[in-house]
């Protein structure tokens, strides 16, 4: 299936507001910006293009145009409304943003949609056949491996990958290949529970 | 009644978090939002001279760069709402590093962070002082804080004679613990969307109080309080930050000057100096005891960082000191020092400081007294509350000592420092009391409608936290009611449900819990005076207090094969049954205690600590669900870890900044820190408990496990190290 997702975002589509130009090309992955402590110059720099990128996510295509400092992170969440995949730090610190492109685990804040032209992208939302979950989301409620469930869905996608990946060989290697996502309500036990049970049932 | 309190039921919510349904704040879609960035001072403290907004403004896809030029002028709203005194964007003072002075509002999200580069800002700046040592000469003990509906806390108390009781004390302990600043940091970041509909707003708010937020949105912007909705339905943690603080106002002010929807989502970085962080803290404790361990005296001093623009705000009590041993003699002091640095915050456990001081030297007080650590903690133990003189209501703390070192095996401890190795790796094994308050906020108010299906909806404005407020509080309402846990739903975090006050202080049991026992209870007992008045049924005349409610029937308690089914009542009755009740002032103060212990493995050579193994025992009350209470007791734990090994946020003392505002340089634990966890409760219901015999509890585990860790370190490596985090270097230092 394949449609063309040009929705119009704040009342006026990205085309539109590109044709306005002067983007700069620097892409700042904060917001926090310290006064003037940072940014010198970036006005100076020349406008942002936008490239029009083919995004297979969770079986469906996506053509969408973007400009070239956008995240894969914020294209699923802004553009294609997949608002499963969280934004914990936009850094690549904490995992909430993980998602799988072509079958790897990916943080899609530190990869720009251009960058993943023409792959596949699972999310979250993707991994339930209908209304089957899947065996690692199922693990996750029986294990209690969430409490706020912010890190969840960043953490059940890593999850798929680590069994995939064959991580999964003792509680040390679990701990070990899961420590990529940061759980503040600090689930771990409950999530190496439920990675253990999950990647048992698969084998 | 049925027994669906008690059992391990899966979160209600469960589905929906794991397939990314759960709709969080930054996930609400509102058409046509503007995205907010944030301009943040450079310096600590001054005045702006020069702020330069053009070229952001004339930057692609910017609606407006609002600044206290543009901003209308609002409200502080009052302490308990908001405990930063000054909302910025207000006027040109700067009174910390990291205070907003822009917010640029452009279509996307790139177009504002770029144009917030863009902004140019020049101060003339005043000496600041930002060194907490500095400023310990200038320590004062402010008076104690009123709070509406709160136990207001003295900051000093003498209770006997402790300098005599010093004085003449067998054994002396005389110790200075410190702490440094923390950040909450939950995975979500801090989060607001406002939309303006005429005179009234709709703020979707990551807020761990909805209430709170629409109270200071309202008296911040001067409108009735009718007029401003809150809703957070998820909420991906908040530990204490997710409180009222000016981001939230300054949105919906923001909203209604540029007439759109505005949605502002903190940066990792901007969350540092925007909504709090544990105060670096200092405390000195001194104890005195008789030869046989039984304490005599304790003084105790904490001193704790305000900021320059709050006077009476000092988050982290010393309750254990006041309530949790025996000991006559007693003085306590809890001082402020003044910096030039944001205001503090709750956060998670705010006992856990002078819990750690106390807990820590009372391990050293065991040495001393050559006596097993548990030994002096029953020499002096407690039944008495000592701060009311009644006895507590229900209290096994005992039972938890006796029951966490059974299983942790704490017998076959040998007490030697170093003496436990394995080849070069020194074993460690540490204990102390946990206790944290809870409760003594707010009541809550709730509402239950019974629909002519049989089933029920519960309403509370309260939050679900990632407690568990959804599936404990469907349980309870389930259990009270009488029926299947699928036939409740329970709504929260939206302004327009009854009242509840903040999630917070361990209060979501005793004041949401009692609130749904409560109307609930209400709501059975029309129940059944429906069916005992309805000649159609089986029940029609029988006494009401001689009928049950359970799994969705009404039976006559002493013969249940007469019965008739919930549903056909209210179906009889031919309309919903609609049950309301009104908020009391106070949710009443509670005490809940537990055992913990923990393991370590040091590497003398690195430095390096290991927790290999933590557990507790505990006593909350009555277990409502014993899978979201473990999860309680784990993240405790791991906070604890991070407490006492890792966390901390460092300062540039030149320019009060903090300077590692991200994931990496301020280190919360990770899964490969962490190792099994187990977690035993006494499960003895509180006779004064009106949530069905449960206590509020989440905030207990974490208060002890961090001296628990600290005193195996001491007792794998013989060294005392008294200022936290217990980091390698501190290790390598003090081996050498
Ligand atoms: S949001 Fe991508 S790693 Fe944190
Ligand atoms: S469940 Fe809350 S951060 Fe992981």
């Amino acid at each position: 299936m394949s449609d063309n997702d040009e929705a119009p975002i704040g009342g006026h589509s990205r085309r539109a507001v590109l044709k306005t130009g002067g983007f700069a090309a620097t892409l700042v992955a904060t917001g926090g910006v310290l006064g003037t402590a940072v940014g010198e110059g970036a006005g100076a720099a020349p406008p942002a293009p936008a490239t029009e990128v083919t995004l297979d996510v969770n079986g469906r295509t996506h053509r969408l145009t973007v400009e070239t400092r956008v995240t894969l992170l914020e294209t699923v969440r802004e553009r294609l409304g997949l608002t499963g995949t969280k934004k914990g730090c936009d850094r690549g610190e904490c995992g909430a943003c993980t998602v799988l492109v072509d079958g790897r685990r990916v943080k899609s804040c530190l990869t720009l949609a251009v960058m993943e032209d023409g792959r596949e992208i699972t999310t979250v939302e993707g991994l339930a056949r209908g209304e089957e979950l899947h065996p690692v989301q199922e693990a996750f409620i029986r294990r209690d491996a969430f409490q706020c469930g912010f890190c969840t869905p960043g953490q059940i996608m890593s999850a798929v990958a680590c069994i995939d990946e064959g991580h999964t060989g003792s509680d040390d290697e679990i701990r070990e290949w899961m420590s990529g996502n940061l759980c503040r309500c600090s689930c771990y036990p409950n999530i190496v529970d439920a990675v253990r049970d999950a990647a048992r049932e698969r084998a | 009644m049925s027994r669906i309190v008690g059992r391990p039921v899966p979160r209600v919510e469960g589905h929906a978090k794991v397939t990314g349904a759960a709709e969080f704040t930054a996930d609400v879609h509102v058409p046509g939002a503007l995205h907010g960035v944030m301009v943040l001072s450079t310096v600590a403290r001054g005045r702006i001279t020069r702020l330069e907004t053009r070229q952001a403004e004339r930057s692609a896809g910017v609606a407006a760069v609002m600044t206290h030029r543009n901003m209308p002028r609002l409200t502080v709203p009052e302490p308990h709402l908001l405990v930063k005194r000054f909302l910025p964007l207000q006027d040109t003072e700067i009174h910390h590093s990291g205070q907003p002075v822009a917010l640029v509002l452009a279509e996307t999200l790139e177009q504002a962070q770029h144009a917030a580069t863009l902004v140019r800002v020049s101060y003339d700046t005043q000496p600041v002082r930002t060194v907490f040592e500095d400023a310990m000469d200038d320590a004062w003990i402010p008076p104690p804080e009123e709070e509406p509906g709160e136990t207001p806390v003295p900051n000093e108390l003498t209770r006997g004679d402790p300098e005599g009781a010093l004085a003449r004390a067998d054994l002396r302990v005389d110790v200075t613990y410190t702490t440094p600043i923390h950040h909450h940091n939950p995975i979500e970041p801090s989060a607001t969307t406002a939309v303006w509909r005429g005179r009234k707003v709709t703020v979707y708010d990551a807020s761990q109080g909805v209430t709170a937020a629409q109270e200071s949105i309202a008296q911040a912007l001067d409108l009735p309080v009718g007029h401003v909705r809150v809703i957070s339905r998820y909420l991906g943690g908040g530990f204490g930050c997710k409180t009222p603080w000016p981001h939230t106002v300054l949105t919906a002010a923001a909203a209604r000057e540029v007439d759109r929807p505005v949605k502002l989502v903190l940066s990792r970085s901007d969350s540092y100096s925007l909504h709090g962080h544990r105060s670096q803290a200092h405390q000195r404790l001194r104890l005195g005891a008789r030869r046989d361990g039984t304490l005599t005296a304790i003084d105790h001093v904490t001193t704790q960082q305000v900021s320059r623009t709050e006077d009476e705000f000092l988050p982290s009590a010393s309750v254990p000191t006041r309530r949790l041993y025996a000991c006559d003699n007693l003085s306590l002091a809890q001082r402020a020092v003044r910096l030039d640095l944001p205001t503090p915050a709750w956060m998670r456990s705010p006992e856990v400081m002078p819990a750690h001081g106390l807990e820590c030297a009372l391990d050293e007080l065991a040495y001393a007294a050559d006596m097993d650590p548990i030994e002096l903690r029953l020499r002096n133990h407690t039944a008495t509350d000592p701060e009311t003189g009644e006895p507590f209501p229900s209290k096994h703390l005992k039972e938890c000592y006796r029951r966490g070192a059974t299983a942790f095996g704490w017998s076959e401890r040998n007490p030697r420092p170093g003496s436990m190795r394995d080849g070069r790796i020194r074993i460690g094994w540490g204990m102390a009391t946990a206790a944290h308050s809870a409760g003594g906020m707010p009541g809550a108010a709730a509402r239950v409608t019974l629909s002519t299906e049989g089933t029920a909806q519960v309403q509370v404005a309260t939050q679900d936290i990632g407690t568990g407020t959804y599936t404990v509080m469907s349980q309870m309402a389930a259990h009270v009611l009488g029926l299947p846990l699928d036939d409740v739903d329970f709504v929260l975090g939206d302004t327009n449900l009854p009242y509840a006050s903040l999630s917070a202080s361990s209060a979501t049991v005793p004041a949401v819990g009692s609130a749904v026992n409560r109307t609930c209870t209400k709501a059975r007992q029309k129940l059944i005076g429906l069916a005992v008045a309805d000649p159609r049924s089986p029940l029609h005349d029988l006494p009401a207090d001689g009928i049950t409610a359970e799994e969705g029937t009404l039976y006559q308690t002493s013969r249940p094969e007469r019965r008739d089914s919930i549903r056909a009542v209210l179906t009889r009755h031919g309309r919903p049954l609609d049950v309301a009740t009104e908020a009391p002032e106070e949710s009443g103060e509670q005490y809940s205690t537990g055992a913990v212990f923990a393991e370590v493995r040091v590497d003398p050579l690195l430095g390096q600590v290991r927790v290999t193994r933590m557990l507790g025992a505990f006593d909350p009350g009555r277990v409502l669900n014993r899978r979201t209470i473990r999860s309680q007791v784990i993240g405790g734990f791991i906070w604890a870890v991070g407490f006492t090994l890792t966390e901390h946020t460092l300062l540039d003392t030149r320019y009060g900044r903090f300077v590692n505002r991200n994931l990496s340089g301020y280190l919360i634990p990770v899964n490969a820190d962490i190792p099994d966890i187990q977690a035993l409760f006494i499960d003895q219901p509180d006779p004064t408990s009106q949530a069905l015999g449960a206590r509020g509890f989440g905030e207990t585990p974490m208060c002890g496990m961090t001296a628990a860790i600290a005193n195996a370190v001491h007792h794998a490596t013989g060294r005392r190290i008294r200022d936290l985090p217990l980091t390698q270097d501190k290790l390598i230092a003090s081996a050498s």
